[in-house]
């Protein structure tokens, strides 16, 4: 029993850890392209036939943008990540493939297939590593990624086709039979994921603006036209990443609240459920209890709002039923930000700030250490997640590789383990890298390619008081 | 592995005018080898010019390198020591140089540990620093290398 209880005890710290590396994963795969989704946004949310000033010509970047250019994006960044630039390329190029394979913006693929890109060309590399006769490099490096790339892409092409399609008819299926129970809010459990998967032209003008058109000509309005466009559940999950996100997804979700409530376009808070997909239960939750309230109060629109803003919603609803409409829109609102909320309490990674402050506190009360915990508090850090340490430099070969080596037998010499330390050229540091150790003269570089890590600067890869610290540092832990 | 590697490419020199010349004098062994062509002397060199004397290592240590874009035939080291220190940017004296010729980022990798358990040991370098041929500084690594 006693080495049962054990097992369990030593495992589940690992998976956990696993798991948070995977949601770290995700996360900064979106947030360095959040960006260009609010470009996108502004131009939708001004531009299409029903924005704010409608302008045809510059309305024909709207698909373009949403259907290459943000999918392409975030497998590029997801190739990189793996495999540094080459991954890059790899995930592009597979990416390419499921985008014109598919009909609708293939976000969720491009995320798969721009990692999946990046692991292959890194253990093609591996496997010919030391192998390639000397002055034939270049050309084996460029032909590897365009044949491995070319069959990506074939593939990726053939394979999604088919997924969208078998995707297509159950969300629809199930929603038909869903209607028929005649209990809508289960409607959510379908709508919000089939919403960030960017089904939701399909289910809004395929499914629910005909059902809705239909009950309007009978009774003047319709719940129909609004179970899937209340902006209300994605108000509210941007509303809880705006005050318990990490950093930048802080920073970023007011503007994107604007685009979302404001400018109706919904893509926007897709990014940020992306980012931590469990959140998509605070989504189903507050569509569900939006449609509730609707049908407490029996109200409707009187055709589809398109794009979903609230001012859509409210040009649309017709007379007497605006204390339900704006009571939905609310209720969807707090019940999907109470949600996220508890949802980003919970699964804070420890290489948060809060994190790091509710650490520091706790260690507070244990008096006797109370000094040192103080002076940490007083300079405190961008990470206090230290097992990863990447020297970089130019080349990624001569000096951050004599740094990390020389590092690494420090640390030996310490008996200190679990800490991984690796040499990199500055720009294929990869993104988990809890410190940067770059010699001054390169600190700007480092700095401008990776402006959200910490990064530590030496003028003696040998010997330095920068780094002295920092083994310090590692060493307290 | 170092030791091995550096038998044949050392060069002792009084002085040298520049720290350019530097470079070039102590990756001249490698050049003749046939491990590098001159247009990586050039890059090297270049490479201060463009990022700063980051390969100023430690206090009188360079390691002058440079990315591979076809200038490395084969991996390689070589070495010059300098009775008289000369100048690098940012007023950086360097005595001892290191060349590093790497393929790639991995290839040189136990080289490079070597290098390091050298550069380290504060003893070895002392001596060093008083070697004055070939034999002397070969045996000193050989002391260190695993």
């Amino acid at each position: 029993m006693a080495n049962v209880t054990n097992v369990a005890h030593a495992k589940s710290p690992s998976t956990r850890a696993r798991i948070q590396a995977f949601g770290g994963f995700l996360t900064n795969m979106v947030l360095p392209n959040i960006g260009a989704f609010i470009a996108w946004g502004i131009l939708t949310a001004l531009f299409i036939p029903t924005g704010w000033i409608p302008n045809e010509n510059l309305a024909k970047i709207v698909s373009p943008a949403i259907t290459y250019l943000l999918p392409l994006l975030l497998a590029i960044t997801g190739g990189r990540m793996v495999a540094g630039q080459r991954g890059a390329v790899m995930g592009a190029i597979g990416a390419i493939g499921l985008i014109v394979g598919s009909e609708i913006p293939m976000f969720l693929g491009a995320m798969i297939i721009g990692p999946l890109g990046g692991w292959v060309i890194k253990k093609f590399d591996k496997m010919l590593e030391n192998k390639v006769p000397a002055g034939f490099e270049m050309i084996v490096n460029n032909f590897s990624i365009g044949i491995l790339g070319f069959f990506l892409m074939v593939f990726s092409f053939y394979f999604i086709g088919p997924v969208i399609e078998s995707a297509n008819n159950f969300v629809t299926s199930a929603i038909r039979a869903l209607v028929d129970t005649g209990f809508l809010p289960l409607l959510s459990l379908i709508n919000e994921p089939a919403k960030v998967l960017f089904l939701n032209n399909v289910i809004d003008q395929g499914i629910y603006y005909p059902l809705g058109m239909q009950e309007t000509l009978n009774a003047g309005k319709s719940i129909y036209f609004m179970v899937a466009s209340n902006p209300g559940p994605g108000l509210g999950l941007l509303l809880a990443y705006t005050l318990f996100g990490n950093k930048i997804a802080r920073r970023t979700a007011p503007g994107a609240i604007i685009i979302h409530f404001f400018g109706g376009i919904h893509e926007l808070y897709f990014p940020y459920v992306l980012m931590k997909p469990v959140t998509i239960l605070a989504m189903i939750a507050g569509g569900m209890s939006g449609i509730t309230i609707f049908r407490l109060f029996d109200v409707g629109l009187v055709a589809g709002p398109s794009p979903g803003s609230i001012f859509a919603y409210l040009a649309l609803t017709p007379k007497g039923n605006f204390i339900g409409i704006i009571l939905g829109v609310a209720v969807a609102t707090a019940v999907s930000f109470i949600v996220t909320s508890i949802i980003l309490k919970l699964s804070k990674q420890p290489d948060n700030e809060e994190e790091f402050t509710a650490s520091v506190e706790k260690a507070q009360t244990m008096k006797a250490e109370g000094k040192q915990v103080m002076q940490a508090s007083i300079h405190p850090l961008h990470s206090d997640k230290l097992a990863k340490v990447s020297f970089a430099c130019d080349a990624g070969a001569g000096s951050s590789a004599l740094g990390a080596t020389t590092f690494r037998k420090r640390l030996q010499k310490k008996a200190i383990e679990g800490i991984e330390v690796k040499h990199f050229r500055i720009e294929d540091v990869p993104k988990d890298t809890d410190v940067i150790v770059v010699h001054k003269d390169l600190s700007d570089r480092a700095r401008l390619a990776h402006p959200d890590k910490r990064v530590i600067t030496i003028e003696n890869y040998l010997d330095d008081p920068n780094l002295a610290q920092l083994l310090n540092e590692i060493e307290k832990r | 592995m170092l030791s091995s590697y550096l038998q044949g490419n050392t060069t002792f020199l009084e002085r040298v005018s520049s720290w350019e010349e530097s470079i070039q004098a102590a990756a001249q062994p490698l050049l003749e080898k046939g491990f590098i062509t001159a247009q990586y002397i050039e890059e090297m060199i270049q490479n201060v010019n463009t990022n700063g004397p980051y390969i100023v290592i430690a206090p009188g240590i360079a390691m002058p390198h440079a990315r591979n874009e076809g200038g490395v035939i084969k991996t390689g080291i070589s070495f010059l020591k300098l009775q008289h220190p000369v100048v690098y940017p940012d007023h950086k004296e360097v005595n001892i140089l290191f060349v590093l010729a790497a393929v790639d980022s991995s290839e040189h990798l136990e080289l490079i540990s070597d290098l390091s358990s050298l550069l380290i040991d504060e003893e070895i370098m002392d001596k060093l620093h008083h070697a004055l041929q070939e034999q002397e500084l070969i045996q000193l690594i050989q002391q260190v290398e695993e």
